[in-house]
Formats: C-alpha cells, sequence, structure tokens
C-alpha cells in the first residue's frame, strides 16, 4: 500500500523543525536519504515483536 | 640488535631487550620516530607526535626508570584519546576549539605505567562514525599493504600505524567494529575486549552503550601483553567492570585444548565475498572446526546496533550540529543529522532488544566456548569508493564494512580480530568470539593460529 509509506522529506522537515536542527538546503536531500537508509536498515528490529516483561538492562549501578 | 629497531619487531621483542639492557629505549625511539618520519607521506596514520615528550621517557627508562612488562615499547593512540596538552581531535576539526587535555587517558596511562612510550595521536574517521578510515579534515589513513586502498575504520590511522611498521603497538576504539574492520583490512591481530573491561576515561566517546577500547598489533603475545596491562577497575568509567584482573599472558600459549569451537552460520555465511569465507573455512579447518551455531535474530541485532549508534551519536553531537554544521566531515554531518530525527520508539525497542539477544547468544555458550565469523565482508576496498557489489547486491560501502562486527559488539561479547591472506591478495581477518570475560579463550585460539602460521601479521 503505497499510502502507508512515510513521507521522509516531510519527517525531515518537520522532525528538524521540531527539535531545533536547521538543516541548511545543501545538506536536506542526503539526510533525506540517510532516514530512508536508516528506515531500511531498522526494518529486522522494527518486525520483532517483544514480550512486555522484555525491559532494558540498566547501565546505571548504583 | 638491528631487528629490534626495525619494523618487524613486536612489543614484546623490545620489552625483552629493553629489559634486558640488549637494546636503549632511546634507541628505540629514535628508530621510531625515523620510521614515522618515512612512513607518513604513503600511510597518513599520524595527527600528532610527541617526539620530545617520547625523547624525555626513553632517557628516564635508560637511566633505569618505568621499568614494567612494556618497558620501551613505542606505542600511538586514535586520536580520541586524550593526550595531556594536546586537544583530544576524535577526528575532528570542531574539537581542536575544545579545551586541552590536562591529563593522558586512562589506557595512555595505564601501558606508561608498564613501561610503554607514547609517541603520537592517530588518524581516524570522524567522531568514530566510519567503517573506512577516510577524513575530509585530515586526510584518509592509506593501507601500507596498497596505499590506494581503505585501512578501515575508524581507528584507520591505528591500522596504519602498525601494519606499516611505524609502532608495533597502538590503540583504538570499537563501537560497531573500529578495531575488528581495520584489523581485518591491514592484516593485523585486533583484540576488542567485553564491554566494560577496559576503562573508556579520558577519551572522546561516542555511544556510551557501546563504546569499547582495545589494542591493535602484529602479534598475540603484545594484545595479551598490553591487555593485562590495561585492566582494572576505574571509577571514572561507569561501565568499567569491577572484576579482579585477569591475565592472559601466563595462559597465551597453551594451546587449544578443551576448548570447543563453532562457526557461525546463517547471517554471518552470507552477505560477503567468497574471500571472507573462504578465511573463515581456513581458520576453522586449522582448529578442525566443523560445528556450525546460529546466532538468532543476528540481523536485527545489527539493526539494533545501527539505531543505538545513530540516536545516541545524533544527540550527543546535537549542539554541534546546530551551531557549527559546516565543519564537520561531509560524510558524517547528514548521518548525524538524520540520527537526531529518529524515533525514540526506536532506541527504547533496540535497548530491550539487546537484553533478549544477550540472553539468547549466552545460551550458545552453554555448548560451545568460541565462534568464529568472517570480520569484513570483503578486503580493502578502494579509497574514495562508495559503493561495492557484494553477491551481486550494490550496498554503501561506510554502512556495510561492519555488517558481521555489530552484531558481536552490540551485547559486548570479547572478539580477537585474526588475519588470513593469500598469496597475491589484500589480508582479510576473522572474528574469534568467545562468552563475556573470556577474552583469554580468544587469545589462546588466536595464538594457536599464529604459532600454526595459519594467521601471520607482516609489517608491510
Amino acid at each position: 500500500m503505497a499510502d502507508d509509506k512515510p513521507d521522509i522529506a516531510r519527517w525531515v522537515d518537520e522532525g528538524a523543525k521540531a527539535i531545533g536542527l536547521p538543516i541548511a538546503p545543501e545538506y536536506r536531500d542526503k539526510v533525506i536519504l540517510n532516514v530512508e537508509r536508516s528506515l531500511a536498515i531498522a526494518q529486522p528490529l522494527l518486525a520483532l515483536e517483544l514480550d512486555d516483561e522484555l525491559a532494558p538492562l540498566p547501565v546505571y549501578r548504583p | 640488535m638491528s631487528e629490534l629497531l626495525s619494523k618487524a619487531a613486536t612489543a614484546s621483542e623490545i620489552a625483552r631487550a629493553v629489559m634486558s639492557r640488549h637494546v636503549k629505549a632511546s634507541d628505540v625511539v629514535e628508530a621510531a620516530l625515523a620510521r614515522i618520519e618515512a612512513a607518513e607521506p604513503a600511510v597518513n596514520a599520524f595527527t600528532d607526535i610527541v617526539a620530545d615528550r617520547a625523547r624525555r621517557r626513553a632517557a628516564e627508562i635508560d637511566a633505569g626508570h618505568h621499568l614494567g612488562p612494556l618497558v620501551g615499547v613505542p606505542f600511538a593512540v586514535k586520536n580520541l584519546f586524550d593526550i595531556q596538552g594536546l586537544p583530544t581531535r576524535a577526528g575532528s576539526k570542531i574539537n581542536l576549539d575544545g579545551p586541552i587535555a590536562a591529563r593522558d587517558g586512562a589506557l595512555v596511562r595505564k601501558l606508561e605505567a608498564a613501561g610503554a612510550i607514547l609517541v603520537g595521536g592517530l588518524n581516524m574517521g570522524e567522531y568514530a562514525y566510519d567503517f573506512t578510515g577516510e577524513n575530509a579534515h585530515y586526510g584518509p589513513s592509506r593501507n601500507p599493504h596498497d596505499p590506494t586502498r581503505m585501512t578501515g575504520g575508524s581507528s584507520g590511522g591505528s591500522g596504519a600505524a602498525v601494519a606499516a611498521g611505524e609502532v608495533p603497538l597502538a590503540l583504538g576504539s570499537d563501537t560497531n567494529g573500529s578495531i575488528r574492520v581495520p584489523s581485518s583490512l591491514c592484516g593485523l591481530f585486533g583484540l576488542k575486549p567485553t564491554y566494560g573491561r577496559l576503562s573508556r576515561a579520558g577519551s572522546f566517546p561516542f555511544v556510551d552503550s557501546l563504546d569499547h577500547l582495545g589494542p591493535l598489533a602484529r602479534s598475540t603475545d603484545d594484545l595479551a601483553l598490553s591487555f593485562d596491562a590495561m585492566q582494572g577497575w576505574d571509577p571514572h568509567d561507569p561501565a568499567c567492570t569491577d572484576r579482579v584482573i585477569e591475565p592472559t599472558v601466563p595462559l597465551l600459549h597453551d594451546g587449544i585444548g578443551g576448548l570447543r569451537i563453532a562457526i557461525a552460520g546463517d547471517y554471518f555465511a552470507t552477505g560477503g565475498e567468497s574471500e571472507c569465507f573462504e578465511a573463515v573455512a581456513t581458520v576453522a579447518k586449522a582448529l578442525r572446526a566443523t560445528r556450525t551455531v546460529v546466532l538468532p535474530d543476528a540481523a536485527a541485532a545489527r539493526a539494533a546496533a545501527y539505531v543505538i549508534t545513530a540516536i545516541e551519536g545524533a544527540q550527543l553531537h546535537l549542539p554541534r550540529l546546530r551551531a557549527r554544521p559546516q565543519d564537520f566531515d561531509p560524510d558524517t554531518r547528514e548521518r548525524f543529522m538524520a540520527g537526531a530525527l529518529l524515533p525514540g520508539s526506536w532506541y527504547v525497542k533496540a535497548q530491550r532488544f539487546r537484553r533478549q539477544y544477550r540472553l539468547d547468544v549466552l545460551k550458545l555458550f552453554n555448548d560451545v566456548d568460541i565462534i568464529l565469523a568472517p570480520a569484513t565482508p570483503c578486503g580493502a576496498p578502494k579509497i574514495g569508493q562508495v559503493m561495492m557489489t557484494i553477491g551481486g547486491v550494490e550496498m554503501p560501502v561506510r554502512a556495510n564494512l561492519g555488517l558481521f562486527t555489530q552484531p558481536i559488539s552490540f551485547i559486548g561479547l570479547p572478539v580477537v580480530a585474526v588475519p588470513t591472506r593469500k598469496a597475491g591478495a589484500m589480508p582479510i581477518g576473522v572474528q574469534v568470539i568467545a562468552r563475556p570475560y573470556n577474552e583469554l579463550a580468544a587469545l589462546r585460539v588466536a595464538a594457536y593460529l599464529e604459532k600454526q602460521g595459519v594467521c601471520v601479521s607482516t609489517s608491510a
């Protein structure tokens, strides 16, 4: 379903605004490309289902 | 004596000779500085040379001070380690405007306490976000075995300096493969210890959840000697283990008796050039290993390591990305910016999955002691090469040189990268992977392979 594909250019533009990260026009295309690559590389992780009990291991040692 | 002053001398040989006064530390240091001067135009490994400091130290050793297991051994460190009196570049231009290090990083101090002599800081990919050894500010480190080719990164200068014989020992960092990738491409032995084993205090961070420090050398004796000298709890690194020091030198040459060795299948048996699998097969044959094990969800582990790296790295650099984007290396800038825009839910899922994956992989170690896997999917690509074709699939070099290293460091397992090389070809490495805190088992296997002549590292 093509409609489900995220609009990555918009993701980059609005996300950058939301976190206060100015992205100059000459950098924008490569940022979009890298978010696209990240989305592809992250897929095997995003596709997993994890048990609710599975919490991250804390690094903090009191 | 001339051999002890040559590029072929190992740290262990130098230390023995200086200790027994067969050679002066001052002569060792002068010879290293001369080799550096001669090799640098070709390999571009060093960004900083601390000749005066090294000469002073050598003179003190020749006067009878600082005697230890690494006495008189010249070494150099990736320039993310603090060196007293210098800005800690971490491969960047921006950090040159940052603070001057008030003292050396913890591991530099430990090696010098063992008698070693720091000679300089080494080139690296900017902020360690790199598998190539290229750097827009300082130029690429070049592979001594073929200077038109990459060293691998991000500890590229560390790989080049040791492979060129400028120094016998260098320190690097490894978040996703940055010790193991240059070890593979430059034909070296490299040790990525267990996560938390060695202190990271006094080094510039990249991804705290995954950052490790460790040595690269041309002999397993040198890995073990330096590893033993660097062990020990450090309150200045919250991840540093408080386990007692577990020396590896006394047992290094005990052979492989009693070690159950398997080959990583599935994810680790596809997605590379045939040469990387042939290297694993060569090593496995020498070890008489035939069993295959599968690390479950290794692709997801690689994805999770990638996500944690992208998000933690970007968050660390966000103030600099806002204030000085033009001063970043163009090959890291947009990747950092992209990382700043990835969802927090991905990050938390990656950290939750790390726990599961750790448990699943630790179960494998109930039945095996060592797992073999390729270190890189191919030998050294050409400098400047952006894409590579592996198994008929075109992929970016930068993102994929660490395909086989990322799922291992993700859960902090100790690894020794061992070198193989076919006649007429570039070197390529194999990962010898052990259970957490069992660096000794991986080092014993590496030492056995070295003794059998299966894995040999020579300076170019």
